[in-house]
């Protein structure tokens, strides 16, 4: 997994384009932990440089002691460098006024324990100088989201670590931030849990906002991230997008119902002529365990069985969307009445269909959301990525037309 | 603001789930209501002044002082211990602001227990009041449950005059290693025995100005403190040796003019209530003490003699003892806080309990310096003892004192027991030195190191 980079082309690779906004930027960033007397017990971090630019998910990614969380509490001015320099939107970490643009989920769950949930994000909701209304505005919202609406009496101490984890993200996003600094956010969390944080690090995204996360579960980053860096012992091993660390150009995948007999024998015997018979694989696709336990829940919630655990939200909160609910419901009903016609962006959003497939209202509750941010969005940096997105899709199925075109002519010249 | 107030009020809040707060009430209630009613007094007014005041407020302080220390050790390096902190500075917040609202939380928690302690106090007293005896009564509602200003004679402006004789002494001598310093010492050590002192069978006069006060005191019985030493007294101190006095206090020309004769201990304050009337015109007391004894009486230039009058209710002046009360606490939280901004709780529990048994210990400290040694003056022989730790513990001593003295005299609960007002003046100089200057330095020091030490480097697992 961790493939060696020489710098050159790590330098390459994270200076393409041109980003303009660089949100966090660190260079030659070292920490060494030293005892009382000033030995070095651990070099945590060495000589580590990265880019994070705005409306990228960026990852950190690496085994458990690698220096990820090392790195993220010196970009908190949790820490202090040993040598090197971090600017976080221009400024020091240790600059006050630019925390308030920076939400952060820490590691463990570093909540005051005799706070219920209310309470706990009321109090930080006071660390940003929210107004009254603002903050029970946002409190509702965000528990809601993070499926703790029913819980909101108990103390933080009595929660799952789950639980926690969840009032942890809640209180990181009180603030609407810019910049989400999220340490191993799916730790701890149940599997809808993740997918819920993992939606929602996405739609934070498409809204414009930078996050970074660190996690040494893969699945975490390959889902949800633009670019990674590979931490393995204090150094960066890898970094790029996950395209260009993943991407295995000389081979190509298709899924398809399952054909006759007859029909898979020709396909592959055209196949055959090109290619050797033991550099084919064919297989039937398997349901992954995460969506097959993702069903069984849906299911379940469908039967709107009681659990004293933490429910899931699922739906982000409005006020992180940008839009307010009212506004939102007055959109869909505008909407119901003019039946019929399809907007040029819904048509351009295919790849969002599957997402989508419960009943109409929220159907159209979903697609107007994702039809109303979208102006919101600010600068050409989403806009920016959908393309990529589509370039993606078309990129990868003109390459397959192009090869089954090219196989066909070769039969027929046969 | 809002900021500092949430932190404050989650400090506070923090001590009240934990219990801290009710628990800490209970044993206030124990200290300041049950413990007092269990112990009998002697059936005077004094006797009921040291239970109901000095004690019930002794053990106040002394809870709240270590209850205020542990918790301002305890709500910092307990945060950044658990890691909590974490989450708080990574928020918008100047640290100094999360200092500051710590110290306010723990100040909110104190003023409500001392308001719950003092008001229980208060009521106690009140009510055991009404089971003395009536003429103890009498003498509780005159000079106990008051609030007495003092009024003392001017202290004679002595420096010119020992100038004046060193010079003239320096002059005639023909020894040319006469030390300055030291005959300056002498030369005024003799001056004020001679202020001091009233030789046998003569009398000393005073006079004593009540200022602005004299007007609103015209009318009332006046107090004459007084205490004395005589040389037999300062060699005996375990003896109380009685001595006949003398008084007349009035204008001479007065026909009003009041004598009376006392026989009273030396060494000890002793009160002569003196009638309504006795000032003069300018509002001046004259106070004229004979001394038939053999020996000669000494007052003492800084307490020997002063005129008591009623200045405020009682109760004004028991809000005005407990606000220095709150001061002292306050300075204490700053002191724990302080320590917590850099020391794990332990260590920084430990370290300020230090702190107070030093700052208590004055005494001690101060014999030390005096003498230059730890460890002491062998009487017989009258020589001192001297070992290494003296280089360092001596200066050390000196220094301590040094700040020690500097918000020292603020005590409060000896002047509630004794009925002696606490101007407002004092209440504010306590204001000054105990939170402006002491807390203030205690509390730079603390935001200073807090600010720039990092948070994240050590935390316990709970
Ligand atoms: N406070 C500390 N004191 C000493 N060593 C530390 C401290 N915090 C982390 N380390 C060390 O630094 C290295 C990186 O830790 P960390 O950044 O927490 O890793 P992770 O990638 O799992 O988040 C580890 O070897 C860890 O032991
Ligand atoms: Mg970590």
């Amino acid at each position: 997994m961790a493939v060696t980079v020489d710098k050159q082309e790590l330098e390459k690779t994270s200076g393409n384009g041109a980003h303009s906004d660089v949100v966090v930027a660190v260079r030659g960033l070292t920490k060494v932990f030293k005892d009382f007397w000033g030995r070095s017990k651990a070099r945590a971090v060495n000589d580590v440089d990265f880019e994070v630019y705005r409306g990228e998910v960026f990852g950190l990614l690496g085994p458990n002691g690698s220096g990820k969380s090392t790195t993220i509490k010196m970009l908190l001015g949790l820490l202090y460098p040993t040598k090197g320099h971090i600017e976080v939107f221009g400024h020091s970490p240790r600059h006050v006024a630019t925390k308030s643009r920076i939400g952060y989920l820490p590691e463990e769950s570093y909540l005051y324990r005799y706070l219920d949930s209310r309470e706990t994000l009321d109090f930080f909701g006071n660390l940003f100088r929210l107004s009254p209304e603002d903050r029970k505005e946002r409190i509702t919202q965000l528990l809601e989201m993070v499926g703790l609406a029913q819980t909101q009496t108990r103390v933080v101490g009595e929660f799952s670590k789950g639980m926690q984890r969840r009032i942890g993200l809640a209180q990181a996003l009180i603030n609407d931030p810019d910049l989400v600094i999220l340490d191993e956010p799916t730790a701890g969390l149940d599997p809808i849990g993740c997918r819920e944080i993992k939606d929602l690090i996405v739609s934070l995204a498409r809204r414009g906002k930078t996050v970074i996360l660190s996690s040494h579960l893969l699945a975490d980053v390959e889902d949800v991230c633009d670019r990674v860096v590979v931490y393995f012992g204090g150094r960066i091993h890898a970094m790029g997008t996950l395209k260009e660390l993943l991407a295995t150009p000389d081979s190509i995948r298709m899924t398809m119902p399952a054909l006759p007999k007859e029909t898979l024998e020709r396909v592959l015997e055209i196949i055959r002529r090109d290619v050797a018979d033991d550099r084919i694989h064919i297989d039937t696709p398997e349901q992954s365990l995460e969506s097959y336990f993702l069903d069984i829940v849906e299911k379940a919630r469908g039967e709107a069985l009681e659990t004293s655990g933490a429910l899931s939200g699922g739906t982000v909160a409005p006020y992180l969307r940008g839009e307010s609910e009212q506004e939102r419901k007055q959109r869909v009903l505008e909407r119901l009445t003019h039946t019929g016609e399809k907007t040029a962006e819904e048509e351009k959003a295919p790849s969002e269909k599957h997402e989508v497939k419960e009943e109409v209202l929220n159907k159209l509750m979903e697609q107007e959301r994702k039809a109303a941010e979208r102006p919101l969005e600010s600068g050409t940096k989403d806009k920016e990525k959908e393309e990529k997105e589509a370039q993606r899709e078309k990129v990868d199925l003109s390459k397959a037309n192009e090869k089954l075109s090219s196989l066909t002519k070769r039969e027929r010249e046969d | 603001m809002q900021q500092i107030l949430a932190i404050a009020r989650l400090t506070f809040r923090a001590a009240y789930r934990f219990k801290l707060v009710l628990i800490l009430s209970l044993v206030l209630l124990g200290g300041v209501v049950l413990l007092p009613l269990v112990l009998e007094g002697d059936g005077t007014a004094q006797g009921f002044a040291q239970i109901v005041i000095t004690y019930t407020l002794s053990i106040t302080a002394a809870l709240l002082a270590i209850s205020t220390l542990w918790l301002a050790c305890g709500t910092l390096a307990g945060d950044v211990e658990y890691g909590t902190i974490q989450t708080i500075t990574v928020k918008p917040v100047s640290r100094w602001r999360v200092w500051l609202g710590k110290w306010l939380g723990v100040m909110i928690l104190n003023a409500v227990l001392l308001g719950l302690a003092g008001a229980f106090t208060f009521g106690a007293m009140k009510w055991r009041a009404t089971k003395l005896p009536p003429e103890q009564r009498q003498v509780l509602d005159n000079e106990v449950l008051v609030s007495r200003a003092s009024a003392k004679p001017p202290v004679p402006e002595l420096d010119k005059a020992v100038d004046q004789l060193t010079k003239q002494r320096l002059e005639e001598s023909s020894a040319a290693d006469l030390n300055e310093e030291l005959l300056r010492q002498q030369i005024r050590i003799q001056l004020e025995a001679q202020i001091q002192t009233v030789p046998p069978k003569y009398s000393r006069r005073w006079m004593i100005d009540l200022g602005a006060a004299a007007d609103d005191v015209r009318d009332q019985p006046l107090f004459l403190r007084v205490k004395f030493q005589t040389s037999r007294s300062m060699m005996e101190t375990l003896e109380s040796i009685i001595y006949d006095t003398a008084w007349r206090v009035g204008p001479v020309d007065s026909p009003s003019t009041w004598r009376t004769n006392r026989s009273l201990t030396a060494n000890a304050f002793h009160e002569i209530r003196i009638p309504a009337g006795m000032l003069d015109n300018e509002g001046k007391l004259r106070v004229e003490v004979g001394n038939p004894n053999d020996e000669a009486l000494m007052f003492p230039l800084d307490n020997g003699i002063e005129v008591l009058y009623r200045e405020a209710s009682f109760g004004v002046n028991f809000i005005r003892g407990l606000l220095i009360i709150y001061f002292w606490i306050g300075l204490l939280a700053a002191v724990g806080l302080a320590a917590a901004s850099f020391l794990s709780f332990p260590v920084a529990a430990f370290c300020s309990v230090t702190i107070l048994i030093l700052g208590m210990s004055t005494g001690l400290m101060s014999r030390v310096v005096s003498e230059g040694t730890v460890l002491g003056v062998n009487h017989e022989t009258g020589e001192a003892g001297s070992s290494f730790i003296d280089w360092f513990a001596v200066p050390f001593f000196k220094a301590v004192l040094e700040v020690v003295g500097f918000a020292k005299g603020f005590s409060p609960i000896d002047a509630l027991s004794t009925g002696t007002s606490i101007p407002w003046s004092e209440v504010g100089l306590a204001f000054f030195r105990l939170i402006m200057v002491m807390s203030g330095f205690a509390a730079a020091l603390g935001m200073i190191i807090f600010t720039r030490r990092e948070l994240a480097t050590a935390q316990l697992s709970r």
